[in-house]
């Protein structure tokens, strides 16, 4: 269901609507990069230094103009013993709305308000809402729950999208990823959109010994922290499979850096014993969830590498030279592959992107010859042609989150201003990007929209490291 | 009364006296060991040899610690560098004379880097300094096998802060023994 044009409504929106691709919906953004349009939160940018800086690229913090459309959110009702669950229902899928950056979210609205069974159109258009979402909870024959949700459109009153949602009880450990995957279906209801409310964020972090790092995963509402692994040593650089089922990472457990593959379900680690020296760093999973890229460092040989994890086999070797080629992450299509190499000189390493066979590599980093620059740590979009890394912008040394464009050699988005900031990875909807940060209360894992440049924190004042969202997780 | 106001001076007077006394007088000289007279019962001269050779048990021990010192001491790099300053280079050469006399002793490298910039990039950095350390050990002759390497990237800070001061010593390389710890001979012999 798409938005639709409105006549009578405030809205200043006389550029394209909402809808169609994250890829579209930036490209008519690129056209106001340079009118500079600050969020509150994130202080003044001249734009105008910083161009002075790197002659050629255009820099720039792009924001919405500040409309959000309403979506009011009517009480839910319970039947059939739903009523305890549907508060809470409600509250997931309110605080989900209000974290995908796209509405002003109407919810604890009074019951005198809200009507009785019929919906009064007139009034929630005054009210100023562009949706209504109306839902009950009722309890099923087994134990869990059916969310009834139907979602109106206030302006051709009338209901364009239902649906009928199975969710376990409220202390069934899937019952909020069960919610959160109603709250994805209303965002793909309202613009046509992925959310990425399903779905998790995988980071190493120090764990209660103060000493060593494990594998931990919080959902991306910032609920259920959970530690994953006990390996009591160092681990880092966690890469989600496709399906969501395992997470490859690297540890000093056995060894100075070996790749694991873990069974999230079963909790099967195996490693991958494939070399006899040298380190293995970065694994990345193709789309296909059946081979890994990664990085051998030192040994006989070293470069970008493949393997194929479920024949266990087939060791190739994708770029060649004794340097740093490291941190793989494929396109959506799985055709090419973006990472990070050092062929200019070990202080200026940048950002390529080739064929994921191997080959010629282009740069898409924004380096000159005798310059500073120092970009790493790239994401491609599971959007499109987008390829998320971190770089250093000013002088000062600080690293901040920046954004390509495939085919826009020269312009960056700039997502960040404050602190220092590394290793983004990309939402499942392709807008949002997790990130970790440096400020001055300490270290965190902060979310940010590239549509509005809204920043929340996720994890703070923990010693957290290189992050990596999930793929939408699915039912089950 | 005059006893306090006298009391002042004096007092300065006796510490200025004091104070300018000059140079602390000398340690007094050990006294000369009288060579003792030389029973000849077999016991004394069994003891005195044996004094004699735990003294020079203790003085190549002494050494032997000494050696193994300069087998650990860390090196350091540049900022985004992996290769050898002089002063690094320097103690990489004491280490060589010492490990061509210790054949049976064999070091783990270990490679850091300081916290700035990507940390899975400072891992690889890391490891790089820890091979430019052994390419350069190797090119003296020694063994590439009696090097085993492994970088921590930024994950194991010598010093846990965020200045230049910091992260000039984070950025190392550190040597471990790993074997014949106690067969580290001292450079020129025992």
């Amino acid at each position: 269901m798409r938005p639709n044009t409105r006549n009578g409504c405030d809205s200043q929106r006389d550029e394209p609507r909402p809808g169609g691709s994250i890829p579209g919906a930036i490209t008519s953004w690129w056209l106001i990069v340079l009118a500079v349009i600050l969020a509150p939160a994130s202080g003044l940018f001249e734009v105008g230094a910083q161009e002075r800086e790197f002659p050629g690229v255009e820099l720039g913090l792009v924001y919405e103009n500040g409309f959000a459309p309403a979506i009011a959110i009517r009480p839910f009702t319970g039947r059939f013993g739903g009523a305890a669950a549907a508060a809470q229902v409600e509250a997931i899928i309110a605080r989900d709305l209000r974290y995908s950056d796209r509405y002003s979210v109407m919810d604890s609205i009074p019951p005198a308000l809200a009507g009785g069974d019929g919906i009064d159109y007139t009034l929630w258009d005054r009210l100023g809402a562009v949706w209504l979402l109306n839902g009950s909870v009722e309890g099923s024959g087994g134990g869990g729950y059916v969310v009834d949700l139907q979602l109106h459109d206030i302006v051709y009153t009338q209901v364009t999208d239902r649906g009928r949602f199975e969710v376990p009880r409220p202390d069934d450990p899937g019952f909020r990823m069960a919610v959160h995957r109603i709250s994805d279906a209303v965002v793909q209801w309202t613009f046509g959109e992925p959310g990425m409310a399903a779905s998790r964020i995988a980071f190493p972090m120090t764990r209660d010994d103060g000493q060593t790092k494990e594998l931990y995963i919080i959902d991306a509402d910032g609920e259920n922290l959970q530690r994953v692994t006990n390996h009591r040593d160092l681990i880092l650089s966690p890469a989600w499979s496709p399906d969501g089922s395992r997470i490859a990472f690297t540890s000093y457990k056995d060894g100075p850096a070996l790749i694991y593959e873990r069974n999230l379900a079963t909790g099967d680690e195996h490693a991958l014993n494939i070399i006899r020296d040298g380190m293995l760093l970065t694994p990345a999973y193709h789309p296909n969830g059946d081979v890994l890229a990664f990085n051998i460092q030192g040994g006989s040989r070293s470069g970008l590498f493949t393997y194929d994890v479920r024949r266990n086999c087939c060791l190739t070797n994708i770029t060649e030279g004794r340097r740093i080629d490291i941190s793989p992450s494929y396109s959506p299509d799985g055709r090419r592959l973006a990472f990070n190499s050092n062929r200019y000189g070990d202080a200026v390493p940048q950002i390529f992107v080739m064929s994921s066979n191997g080959g010629d590599a282009e740069l898409i980093s924004p380096y000159r010859y005798g310059q500073q620059g120092y970009y790493t740590s790239p994401d491609w979009s599971p959007q499109g042609d987008l390829v998320a890394f971190h770089g250093r912008i000013e002088r000062s040394g600080l690293y901040q989150i920046l954004v390509a464009r495939m085919g826009e050699r020269g312009r960056l988005l700039q997502l960040t201003s404050e602190g220092n900031n590394e290793d983004p990875s990309w939402a499942p909807d392709g807008r949002h990007l997790v990130f970790r940060g440096d400020r001055s209360w300490g270290r965190g894992l902060f979310i940010v929209d590239t549509g509005t440049g809204a920043i929340r924190v996720l994890v703070s004042g923990m010693d957290v490291s290189v992050p990596d969202w999930s793929p939408a997780l699915p039912g089950g | 009364m005059t006893h306090r106001r006298l009391a002042v001076p004096v007092l300065v007077a006796a510490l200025w006296a004091m104070a300018c006394r000059g140079d602390p007088p000398p340690p007094p000289t050990p006294p000369v060991e009288e060579e003792p007279e030389m029973p000849d019962t077999a016991g004394q001269g069994a003891a005195a040899a044996a004094a004699a050779a735990a003294a020079a048990a203790a003085e190549a021990a002494a050494r032997r610690a000494t050696a193994v010192a300069t087998l650990t001491e860390t090196v350091y790099f540049d900022y985004d560098e992996s290769e050898l300053r002089p002063d690094a280079e320097q103690v990489l050469r004491q280490k060589v004379e010492i490990l061509r006399g210790s054949p049976a002793v064999q070091i783990r490298i270990e490679g850091h880097a300081d916290e700035r910039g990507s940390t899975e990039y400072n891992v690889a950095l890391g490891q790089r300094r820890a091979e430019t350390v052994r390419q350069f050990l190797t090119d003296f002759g020694l063994n590439a096998d009696r090097f085993a390497i492994v970088s921590y990237g930024e994950e194991r800070p010598a010093v846990n802060q965020s200045n230049e001061t910091a992260w000039a010593r984070n950025r190392r390389a550190e040597f471990v023994v790993t074997a014949g710890e106690d067969q580290v001979n001292p450079p020129g012999g025992d």
